[in-house]
């Protein structure tokens, strides 16, 4: 018999579309930083991103029925919502300034950006990358951000170049994979 | 001819020239592999047009306060009693409920699950937070145009500070909200401040107020004409269960 206490990961966004009264506080554990760093990167604004992180899993939480497991990841939807109310935020900035340039009899400001598919990806990226357990997370930073080669990788960490080897296909795999399921990149 | 080795794709998307010599000519022509060569370059690339160091941020604690409170205040969340009833369990230390292991347990089964230490440090840390207080704001019979806004209030202690978060369901209305504390007395009353675009606000009560005398909580809907007294139209109001502010339940006693 299933047993409450047994939920794991994979089971969090099952219990969130039925509503389980606690399951938003763990999607939020799991997805709050994604989702608030997405918004402050692309808002700047602490104050701003905050509002949109709590929009987001407010609204996401009143519109759980229509989130399909079959059709995507609990992460993935949440990024959508994210750039949704993202863009909101920026439209309502616009005519803010709008109202205030006409005030002060200026003229129309710029269309504001929607957040940019890239800022999205690397912050899921990020994400992704920081979940990674540690000997391969510091394969990957090596292999990402050093002018190392595999080989010298193996040296500086002193691991067997076998494991450099997996490390490296494995979790480049990995993060596209994440990437086509919760990111802007298919 | 069988395709290109994944661990000479993934290190020829690291830009390393690994096994080139005896490879070259199956990579460039096969579609498969022509195909995953660019689907891991992508993750490469992204990875390097960024910052070693982007990492994601936190959001700040009141963030989830405020959904708490929204969602708590949600008529359409059938579960939102029963959530507000286990999680005071839990925080005030009763005996815990089904519904109290049911958190423990799921908890216990997404750290398993995730393995993040991030994630056990917050999850841990998060029953800290004492919630005192989650009161339903309603309207007032005197009031009968706000007759359909709803409202919550969750109050939080720590040892040196009493924080209200306020959440408003009303109608986007010329002017703004603000929330206010007011004395028994009926007349005395203190500003907290203003809810913001979605409605909701985080205040901290200033030093030195005692909510035993000021525990009603009031939302009015102010104009903008530079007035700082209260409107008069009060669109919803609460009151603070004395237990959460006498002696064991304010910030006093959060030692």
């Amino acid at each position: 018999m299933a047993r409450i206490d047994q939920v794991s990961d994979e089971d969090v966004p099952g219990a969130f579309s039925w509503g389980h009264p606690d399951a938003l506080a763990l999607v939020y554990e799991r997805f709050g930083p994604l989702v608030y760093s997405i918004a402050l990167r692309s808002l700047g604004a602490c104050a701003d991103a905050e509002d949109v992180t709590q929009q987001v899993f407010v609204s996401a939480w009143r519109s759980r029925d229509t989130f399909d497991r079959g059709r995507g990841t609990l992460g993935g939807w949440l990024v959508t919502i994210t750039r949704n109310k993202v863009a909101d935020a920026l439209r309502e900035r616009q005519r803010e300034g709008r109202v205030l340039l006409q005030v002060a009899g200026g003229a129309a400001v710029t269309a504001p950006e929607a957040p940019s598919d890239q800022v999205v990806d690397r912050i899921v990226l990020a994400d992704e990358l920081a979940r990674l357990p540690e000997s391969q997370r510091l394969v990957m930073v090596l292999a990402f951000y050093s002018d190392l080669t595999h080989e010298q990788t193996a040296q500086v960490l002193g691991l067997p170049l076998g494991t450099v080897k997996s490390h490296i296909r494995r979790s480049l795999q990995r993060l596209r994979s994440r990437l086509e399921a919760d990111g802007v990149a298919h | 001819m069988s395709h290109t080795d994944p661990v000479i794709l993934a290190l020829r998307a690291l830009g390393e020239t690994a096994g080139a010599a005896d490879d070259t000519g199956h990579a460039q022509t096969c579609p498969h592999c022509r195909a995953e060569l660019a689907r891991l370059t992508e993750v490469v690339d992204l990875a390097r047009h960024g910052d070693p160091g982007e990492h994601l941020e936190k959001p700040p604690p009141q963030v989830w306060d405020r959904i708490a409170a929204a969602v708590g205040a949600d008529p359409g969340a059938a579960s939102a009693g029963r959530r507000s009833r286990a999680r005071r369990g839990i925080l005030a230390g009763r005996p815990r409920g089904r519904l109290a292991v049911g958190l423990a347990g799921l908890a216990a089964g997404l750290i398993i699950g995730i393995g993040s230490t991030a994630g056990v440090a917050q999850l841990t840390r998060a029953p800290a937070t004492r919630v005192v207080a989650q009161i339903e704001l309603s309207p007032l019979p005197e009031f009968p145009q706000w007759h359909d806004a709803t409202g919550t209030a969750l109050m939080r202690a720590t040892a040196s500070q009493q924080v209200i978060v306020v959440t408003l369901h009303a109608p986007r209305r010329p002017g703004f909200y603000e929330v206010w504390l007011l004395a028994r007395d009926g007349i005395s009353m203190i500003s907290l401040g203003d809810l913001n675009a979605g409605h909701t606000g985080t205040f901290t009560v200033p030093p030195g107020v005692d909510l035993r005398d000021y525990s009603r909580i009031d939302v009015s809907l102010q104009p903008f004409n530079g007035s700082t007294q209260h409107a008069r139209t009060s669109v919803v109001r609460g009151s603070l269960p004395a237990a959460a502010l006498g002696p064991g339940g304010g910030s006093g006693a959060a030692r």
